[in-house]
């Protein structure tokens, strides 16, 4: 099953101009913990989606939710940014296997 | 009496719950007036707002500016002001102005007192300027008493001159000195939206964890219902626990979409630092109330051994130009990059960098992969082009702006069978400078002893 098929939300946003973090949110808890779960999801796979060194997977169960928080390649709003509030950061991660 | 010594004393003859209302999380950007209206007949021991914040990018702390329309901003900061003042409710606004600096502080309060005159109001006022003292930091980063905050450079004293302006975010401690003060509103620069809530129920002796963790969630207004929204939100402060309701009876807060919203563009959904401790929301617990309200409690406070302040600061790189175009040419679609190349070598020929500080330029053809910077993998029919230059003066960034247009328009290449022109332009002229440019230059923690002097308070009387 794809992430997209998967969550009810995946969303991304600055956390502060240095980092991004996206929220995947679920409409059950066998859905998130499954998403949990997989292989796709785990913090290298990520990274690598992102084209970043690192990514940190926070498992947040009170809203059936999995955050990511990856580095920006860019600082927001700084010369070559394309994405200054880093809203649509998401897609690279919507085709993961679950 | 102050709007703020009045609804104290009430308060401490009455004990009870704190009734917190939270206007807008957006000032300026519309307070819808039902919901804050009917927030008002709740009768609010308290009105917050917040104001700013660094999404908007490093412009609008930088040059001082404000990114809500003066208009907006007027428009919303008159109904808080005018529903607090004519109620005898305190008031507090946190980060004015967008950047909370000292010219987005002096632009609200002028917009404040046209406000007063033009509704005949009497107000005291106290203000809380957060610009950081260039040698305090410059101190700080000597004792190594500065960390960066997530992938930015170390800070540097040469970078604290550099910079255009350096706030720092006040806590619960400045909101304080300025109650002192006796006002009854209270018009902050660069604040956590936390303290701008919390304040008042840590002077009441209401425990503080669960009063910043009411006033995390209500600082965002109804964006922790369902589906979200702009209305004012009301916070029933019990003790260790608090109500949450939206004043938009369409709005519902639910446990999960209330726990969810401890998500919202946080890196740590399970921590919140403060200059003066660190809430810690591991053990949050959401009840249902009944269908639109929400009981939450577990908020747990653990005071700082070190103050610590968040500075922000933003630094002026230039002027920038930009043309934006489009073009549908399946030839010019397919060679965009190696075109933009060309014509990027044809404009450094005829407009010469300066060498000790050559001007940037960036090409992007939307549609072929700009936003997520990621290639894509269908060639679409259509592709937007934003042409950027970041000068050394609005000048130069035209004139290399204008260049692009022309030869980017112009430009031959293998295969071409648009000879008349490779773009469409949707206006004229297709290049425009935008002012000066900025980045982010600081973005760190600085450890202090002392917090009162960052955060100076003043007090003024308005109106007749």
């Amino acid at each position: 099953m794809k992430l997209i098929d998967a969550a009810r939300v995946i969303r991304s946003k600055n956390a502060g101009p240095t980092q991004v973090t996206l929220d995947l949110m679920f409409d059950t808890r066998e859905m998130y913990e499954r998403a949990l779960a997989a292989p796709s999801l785990k913090a290298a796979v990520i990274a690598q989606r992102f084209n970043v060194a690192e990514a940190e997977i926070i498992p947040y169960p009170a809203a059936n939710a999995i955050k990511i928080v990856l580095p920006r390649r860019i600082i927001a709003g700084t010369p070559g940014d394309t994405d200054v509030y880093g809203a649509q950061q998401h897609r690279p991660i919507l085709d993961l296997e679950i | 009496m102050s709007a703020f010594a009045s609804t104290i004393d009430a308060w401490k003859r009455e004990k009870g719950p704190l009734r917190i209302l939270s206007a807008s999380g957006q000032l300026g950007y519309g307070i819808p007036e039902p919901a804050f209206r009917a927030g008002l007949a709740r009768k609010p021991h308290l009105i917050g707002a917040d104001m700013g914040s660094v999404d908007p990018g490093p412009y609008y702390l930088g040059a001082g500016k404000l990114a809500t329309a003066r208009r907006s901003s007027k428009r919303d900061l008159g109904l808080a002001i005018v529903g607090a003042v004519r109620n005898r409710i305190p008031f507090i606004l946190g980060t004015a102005g967008t950047g909370g600096g000292d010219p987005h502080l002096a632009e609200t309060m002028e917009i404040i007192r046209e406000i007063a005159r033009e509704n005949d109001l009497n107000f005291r006022v106290a203000t809380i300027g957060a610009e950081m003292p260039r040698d305090v930091v410059k101190a700080a980063v000597r004792a190594k008493k500065v960390t960066a905050i997530g992938p930015i450079s170390t800070l540097t004293e040469a970078e604290v001159d550099g910079a255009a302006r350096i706030v720092g975010q006040m806590g619960m401690e400045a909101f304080q000195r300025a109650i002192d003060l006796e006002p009854d509103i209270i018009i902050a620069g660069r604040a956590c939206d936390t303290a701008i809530y919390a304040t008042l129920p840590q002077r009441l002796g209401f425990p503080v964890g669960p009063a910043l963790q009411m006033a995390k969630i209500i600082e965002c207004a109804s964006l922790c219902c369902e589906g979200g929204g702009r209305d004012a939100m009301l916070g029933t402060l019990e003790g260790e626990s608090f109500v949450l309701e939206s004043m938009n009876p369409n709005r519902r807060a639910t446990p999960m979409s209330v726990a969810a919203h401890s998500l919202y563009e946080q890196a740590d959904p399970l921590s919140v630092a403060e200059p003066e401790g660190i809430l810690y929301l591991a053990d949050a617990k959401y009840e249902a109330v009944d269908e639109r309200r929400v009981r939450v409690s577990g908020g747990r406070w653990e005071p700082a051994t070190q103050f610590s302040v968040k500075i922000e600061g933003a630094t002026r790189i230039g002027a920038r130009a930009v043309l934006v175009a489009g073009s549908t040419d399946p030839v010019f679609i397919a060679k965009a990059q190696e075109i933009a190349a060309s014509v990027e070598a044809m404009i450094r020929e005829l407009v010469p960098p300066n060498p000790k500080r050559p001007y940037e330029l960036f090409f992007r053809f939307y549609g072929l992969g700009v936003v997520g910077g990621q290639p894509v993998t269908t060639v679409p029919e259509e592709v937007g082009v934003l042409v950027e230059c970041i000068g050394e003066t609005e000048e130069e960034a035209r004139a290399v702006a204008a260049t692009a247009k022309q030869y980017l328009l112009h430009a031959p290449f293998p295969g071409r069978i648009s000879t008349a022109g490779n773009l469409g332009f949707p206006f004229t002229p297709p290049e425009m400078t935008a002012g000066d440019a900025y980045r982010f230059s600081v973005y760190h923690i600085m450890e202090v002893d002392d917090l009162a002097p960052l955060f100076p308070v003043s007090i003024e009387t308005i109106g007749r």
